[in-house]
């Protein structure tokens, strides 16, 4: 039975029968676009660097070339997305939401672990249906944090971490040269060489990095810290001579017609 | 030769202590009993012609065959055992079928001929356990004309399946004085008009019976229609021309 | 233009993670894009050289374009071991023929080959979209468009592989003249199908994953085979 009255937050389930019924019939449901992506993240001396690719892809067709993967969420937390595009936007955004209410509330910075509580807790609901493997980083009164969290709900804290179809790639780099107190430079350096791991070598990451340090108080977001896959230039151009496209002969009768019968007043 | 005769001509894959293989040496002597067939090459295409032994009133001459069509652009005369040449021509049609088939292109006629001479070297037991499907080898020998890329060609086979390539050549009982005359009356300009008359005048000199276009085939091959049989009529205006 | 109907039960997208459930699948995309275009005494061949499984790169260097003869050239896209084995299959059958018959196999002779060779295994294809591309007899650019099971069709210009669908209108509009009113016709220069050949390929690099690293250029006329190696995005 249909509840009399629509709910006011949440998803809404009337399609689910409808679409299984359909499903059974074989008729396809729309595939939503996902970004096969890599984002890193790494602790360093006195913070953490987060790290992305900019590659959006739907199936094998680059859909964007330079979108933006590391999502804000407050003013000392920001927040790496891959999976299910949709997803990830709408899950940040939620909890950005959510965590500046907060701290209107409480009058506080909001922690890393509320965020990634929140996180969690609204990945778990919905059984990994929303499609969002996060790596959110920021740093609160009790320092810098760095969390990896699954789509179906689970955590990992660690001193660096990789998602991501580039994941493995980036991970490589972690692995065979992460160390405990890095410099803030150090730290860039290897979070941008990670993250090129992950766009030469997986199909799902390509053109640039983008990258976020935050430290205590700071944040310094460097959208397209390297430009690695520069387009080149054409061979020859392209414009085409006026005139070449078709187009119906106008009727020099109608447009006066048009405007004496429209009635523009309203 | 035939003094020399001995129990090493019983077996087709036995060699003489001379090096000799007397089957296959019978088998072309076979051909010098057959009806005499001449081809002459030409810059514009090929003639071939051959006599036909009407040995009797009551035989129909046009039930004798003796120049066939192996594709469009190659044909055939026979002088031997005629009756072997129907195993041969059959290889030589599938194999030029083949070959358009697996290439849409037509057979070389030096690939034709080279198809022809395989098979007439498969006489005996077969090797290595294979089935043998040949006991002794073709009694006859080809005259095959052709026209491709590398212009109008004849050749000639025999029954040891070996071939050579001529400019004009006569095989069967007429043959060696055929080749003589041809020999003298050939020129490397020679016209398409004046091969058909030469071929018959040859013909006619080395036939028992007086030629006529009942008891003579002549068919030619250029590039332009490929493989055509003389009518009567056409026949007799060479006949005319003679 | 192209019959894909008779190839329903061959995969055509990428399959992700396909070995990691299902059973055995004999086939697998591994990417890539080939063109090809004829001029009236010339023709030009590209493809790119990068090989791909899924969302992995094999290879950033495994040539899909070769030369069978010194007028003719293959170019290749699908699964990588059935190209390859179709490839030396043609070259077999070249060696063969050029013994047996004392000269080269002509373009339409290696064409019509081709599409033989793929129909003989009607039911278990070769799951390759080959570009066979040369001169034919008179000398004119020959471009040969085939399916997995052997269909063939003559064409003037031609996209094959994962970029086919990026290129293929490309050409269409940049060759073949589609929707340009005033459109001359005719062959294009030598010159201006090399730069579209390329642009194809650094504009195809830049929007499918599948497409890049480098690109294998063909020229083939009277004087013989001209081969250009240029690089491409590695991303």
């Amino acid at each position: 039975m249909a509840p009399l009255v629509e709910p006011s937050a949440g998803f809404k389930f009337d399609n689910v029968k409808r679409n299984q019924l359909l499903g059974d019939k074989g008729y396809k449901l729309p595939t939503a676009t996902k970004t096969g992506t890599t984002i890193v993240g790494l602790i360093f001396k006195d913070g953490l660097v987060l790290g992305a690719d900019t590659r959006a892809t739907a199936g094998p067709i680059v859909a964007d070339k330079n979108c933006e993967k590391i999502h804000y969420l407050a003013p000392n937390m920001y927040c790496c997305g891959a999976g299910t595009a949709a997803d990830t936007e709408f899950t940040t955004n939620m909890i950005s939401s959510q965590l500046a209410l907060h701290s209107l509330n409480t009058g506080r910075e909001p922690r890393v672990v509320t965020a990634m509580t929140m996180l969690k807790q609204h990945l778990f609901k919905y059984h990994g249906h929303i499609g969002a493997a996060l790596v959110l980083g920021g740093y609160d009164s009790t320092g810098p944090h760095l969390f990896t969290v699954y789509p179906h709900g689970s955590t990992d804290k660690l001193p660096y971490v990789t998602m991501g179809s580039g994941s493995l790639a980036a991970m490589s780099v972690f692995e065979s040269r992460w160390r405990p107190g890095m410099s803030r430079d150090e730290g860039v350096e290897m979070v941008k060489e990670a993250i090129e791991a992950g766009i030469f070598n997986d199909l799902g990451s390509g053109s640039n990095v983008d990258v976020c340090v935050i430290t205590k108080g700071n944040v310094e977001y460097l959208r397209n810290y390297a430009r690695p896959n520069e387009r080149v230039e054409k061979e020859q151009s392209y414009r085409f001579r006026k005139g070449v496209t078709e187009f119906y002969a106008p009727r020099a009768a109608r447009r006066g017609q048009d405007s004496a019968e429209m009635d523009t007043s309203a | 030769m035939f003094l020399t005769r001995s129990e090493y001509d019983r077996g087709v894959n036995t060699f003489s202590p001379e090096g000799r293989l007397f089957q296959v040496e019978y088998a072309i002597e076979a051909i010098k009993l057959g009806s005499t067939a001449i081809g002459i090459r030409t810059n514009e295409g090929v003639i071939l012609a051959v006599e036909k032994r009407v040995t009797s009133p009551l035989l129909v001459a046009d039930s004798i065959e003796k120049i066939l069509e192996i594709d469009r652009h190659v044909a055939c005369a026979m002088s031997g055992l005629t009756a072997d040449s129907r195993t041969m021509i059959e290889h030589a049609r599938v194999e030029a079928q083949n070959h358009t088939f697996a290439y849409e292109e037509p057979i070389p006629v030096e690939s034709v001929t080279q198809a022809v001479c395989d098979l007439a070297l498969r006489f005996g037991e077969g090797a290595d356990g294979q089935e043998s499907t040949m006991s002794r080898p073709f009694g006859v020998a080809l005259l095959i004309a052709g026209v491709d890329e590398r212009g109008p060609q004849l050749y000639n086979t025999d029954p040891s399946g070996t071939f050579w390539r001529y400019e004009a050549k006569a095989i069967g009982a007429g043959s060696e004085g055929a080749q003589t005359e041809l020999q003298e009356q050939y020129h490397r300009d020679i016209t398409m008009g004046e091969a058909e008359v030469l071929a018959l005048k040859v013909l006619k000199q080395v036939m028992e019976e007086k030629l006529s276009n009942t008891n003579v085939q002549l068919a030619r091959v250029t590039q332009e229609t490929g493989y055509t049989i003389y009518t009567k009529d056409e026949l007799q205006s060479v006949i005319s021309r003679m | 233009m192209m019959d894909y109907a008779s190839m329903q039960f061959a995969p055509t997208e990428v399959p992700v993670e396909h070995h990691s459930h299902g059973g055995w699948e004999p086939y697998v995309d591994n990417g890539g894009t080939s063109l090809a275009i004829a001029g009236k005494d010339f023709v030009i061949v590209a493809a790119d050289a990068r090989q791909s499984d899924g969302y992995s790169i094999n290879s950033r260097y495994d040539p899909k374009a070769f030369v069978l003869s010194n007028q003719t050239v293959i170019a290749t896209t699908g699964y990588a071991a059935d190209a390859k084995r179709l490839v030396e299959v043609m070259e077999q059958n070249a060696q063969t023929y050029f013994h047996k018959h004392d000269r080269a196999m002509g373009t339409t002779a290696m064409a019509q080959l081709m599409s033989n060779t793929l129909y003989y295994k009607r039911f278990f294809p070769y799951y390759v979209f080959p570009i066979l591309a040369g001169l034919d007899k008179e000398g004119n650019g020959a471009v040969f468009s085939y399916d997995p099971v052997g269909n063939m069709e003559r064409v003037v210009y031609l996209a094959c592989g994962s970029a086919s669908a990026l290129v293929q209108p490309f050409l269409d509009n940049q060759v073949g003249g589609a929707n340009q009113r005033g459109h001359e016709g005719g062959f294009l220069d030598r010159a201006t199908a090399r730069k579209i050949a390329i642009d194809a390929f650094t504009s195809a690099t830049e929007r499918d994953i599948h497409t890049g690293d480098w690109l294998d250029l063909f020229t083939i006329d009277r004087t013989g085979i001209h081969r250009e190696k240029r690089e491409l995005k590695h991303d």
